[in-house]
């Protein structure tokens, strides 16, 4: 028991206490979205997975950019809670990621016929959820903590450089090969009630990221804590 | 001609657990980590 | 101080005069290719599917494949024979060393695919003829983007547990703009289409190369020091 671990309990607690607040928050959400919402004329119920599979959306693209700037700070100061804070993220991202693969051919199937598109953002989301799995995969492969941050930092910066790469892969891809329909039901004038809920969900999301990448980033120090007791005794 | 809309509840229903059972998933995997990460260091009054 | 590009060069020659010695990576990944090739050709219904349809996409998985088994395979045996930690004592600038790493690995995975493309146009029946020149040009413009992360990647997997799979696992996502640029611009040379159609997917795999050989290069320091 030492200093390091208690500091690291603190930091856990904060961020699992702000999650579970994120996760009530979720639940208003779905009230929000089952009475307030109205009811989409041409995709029926199905449209209200919107509200979920938006903001999870951005929350995951926000961990990857976050993860990717990081890994860049990183490598330029290399201080250990940049790194610590990558890995929190990208856990994170990818439970975002999984929940917008999931509820994403959910949402397509009963609208659109199919399970999954190759649009803009699916395919986006699916590489950089492959990017945090490989992210993840090579921390876990790697022991020494110094050689573990220096190579996450230096996959984190590729893959956040990639990603633009595959934006213009798949827009090049749609202007030369036309694809039928597709038009985003995020269009830009939603009634008002949509507006509000969506607005609600990604705040939510936005609360969950930060409880969770906290009580992550808190079990890091945990874990180090441990290491630096059991180094000492 | 007012067009009902489609009957796809289903769905709806489908995606919503699925995220739901994620996010708790998550926020239960994390919590049992920290209970096992600090169970030998200390007693944490941990809910 | 020895000027880098010599330098890198002689790294380079250093590597595949090793390569030709024992030729494991070569061999390995001309076999592969082959047989990827015949799986291919197995796997699909002619009746159906015209060969040229799907001919760019064959060619291209066969080659992005063969690259990988000859990536790992040329670090195993680096590895095996410590000849990395000896170079890494002398105050040779990284830079240079990743460019001497990229030229071997690039002659070797240039050496694949050219052995590869007539046994492609054997078991296809495809003939490139006019299509030549600019199949070389789009197949040096995408090799060199994938081996250059596939370069830098091997010199991390090769420090890691489980080095065979983890090549793959950060490589491919890496892989996939280069190659279908590539899949993209073949198809149309195969199909003698204007260069006009081609142009975009050309910019692209320009601009990746010039973003990710210079990332790498840059990158190779923080990987292989302390």
């Amino acid at each position: 028991m030492n200093v390091g671990s208690e500091q690291a309990a603190g930091v856990i607690r904060r961020g699992l206490v702000l999650s579970a607040i994120g996760l009530l928050g979720l639940g208003g959400v779905y009230v929000l979205a089952l009475g307030y919402t109205p009811v989409e004329a041409r995709q029926g119920l199905a449209q209200k997975i919107f509200y979920l599979h938006v903001p999870a959306a951005w929350s995951a693209l926000l961990a990857f950019s976050l993860v990717g700037i990081a890994s860049a700070l990183f490598l330029w100061l290399k201080d250990p809670r940049l790194d610590r804070f990558a890995a929190a993220s990208a856990e994170v991202g990818v439970v975002f990621a999984a929940i917008m693969l999931t509820t994403g051919p959910i949402w397509a199937k009963p609208i659109w016929g199919t399970w999954w598109t190759w649009d803009a953002r699916l395919t986006l989301t699916l590489f950089v959820f492959f990017l945090f799995i490989g992210y993840l995969g090579l921390r876990a492969a790697v022991h020494d903590p110094a050689e573990r941050a220096r190579f996450s930092a230096v996959v984190g910066i590729l893959g956040m450089l990639l990603v633009p790469f595959i934006h213009l892969s798949v827009y090049l891809f749609r202007t030369l090969h036309p694809q039928p329909i597709v038009l985003k039901p995020s269009a830009p004038s939603l009634p008002p009630e949509m507006l509000t809920t969506l607005l609600v969900s990604t705040l939510v999301f936005t609360l969950l990221y930060l409880g969770f990448v906290t009580a992550r980033y808190g079990l890091a120090l945990a874990e180090e804590a441990r290491e630096e007791a059991r180094d000492a005794a | 001609m007012p067009l009902d809309p489609p009957r796809n509840g289903e769905y709806l229903v489908a995606a919503y657990l699925v995220a739901t059972v994620i996010l708790s998933g998550y926020w239960l995997a994390l919590w049992r980590r920290a209970k096992k990460s600090l169970r030998g260091d200390r007693k944490a009054p941990m809910n | 101080m020895p000027d880098p590009l010599r330098l890198a060069l002689a790294i380079a020659a250093k590597d595949i005069r090793a390569e030709l010695r024992s030729r494991t990576a070569l061999q390995s990944a001309l076999v592969f290719a082959a047989l990827v090739l015949v799986v291919f050709n197995f796997a699909r219904d002619p009746t159906v599917l015209a060969a040229t349809d799907l001919a760019p996409s064959v060619l291209w998985v066969t080659f992005a494949l063969a690259a990988m088994v000859a990536l790992n395979r040329a670090f195993n045996v680096e590895r095996e024979n410590a000849a990395l930690d000896g170079i890494l004592l002398a105050p040779v600038p990284r830079e240079a060393l990743f460019l001497g790493k990229l030229l071997a690995n690039l002659a070797f995975v240039g050496t694949v695919e050219l052995v590869t493309l007539p046994l492609f146009m054997l078991f296809f029946n495809v003939s490139l003829g006019r299509a030549l020149p600019g199949l070389l040009g789009v197949t040096a413009l995408a090799t060199i983007g994938f081996v250059a992360v596939g370069t830098l990647f091997s010199a991390m997997a090769v420090r890691t547990r489980f080095a065979e799979l983890m090549l793959p696992v950060l490589l491919l996502p890496f892989m996939v703009p280069p190659l279908i640029a590539a899949v993209q611009v073949t198809s149309r040379l195969l199909a003698d289409r204007p260069l006009s159609e081609m142009w975009g997917w050309l910019r692209l795999l320009a601009l990746y190369d010039v973003v990710f050989v210079t990332l790498c290069t840059m990158a190779f320091s923080a990987v292989v020091d302390e």
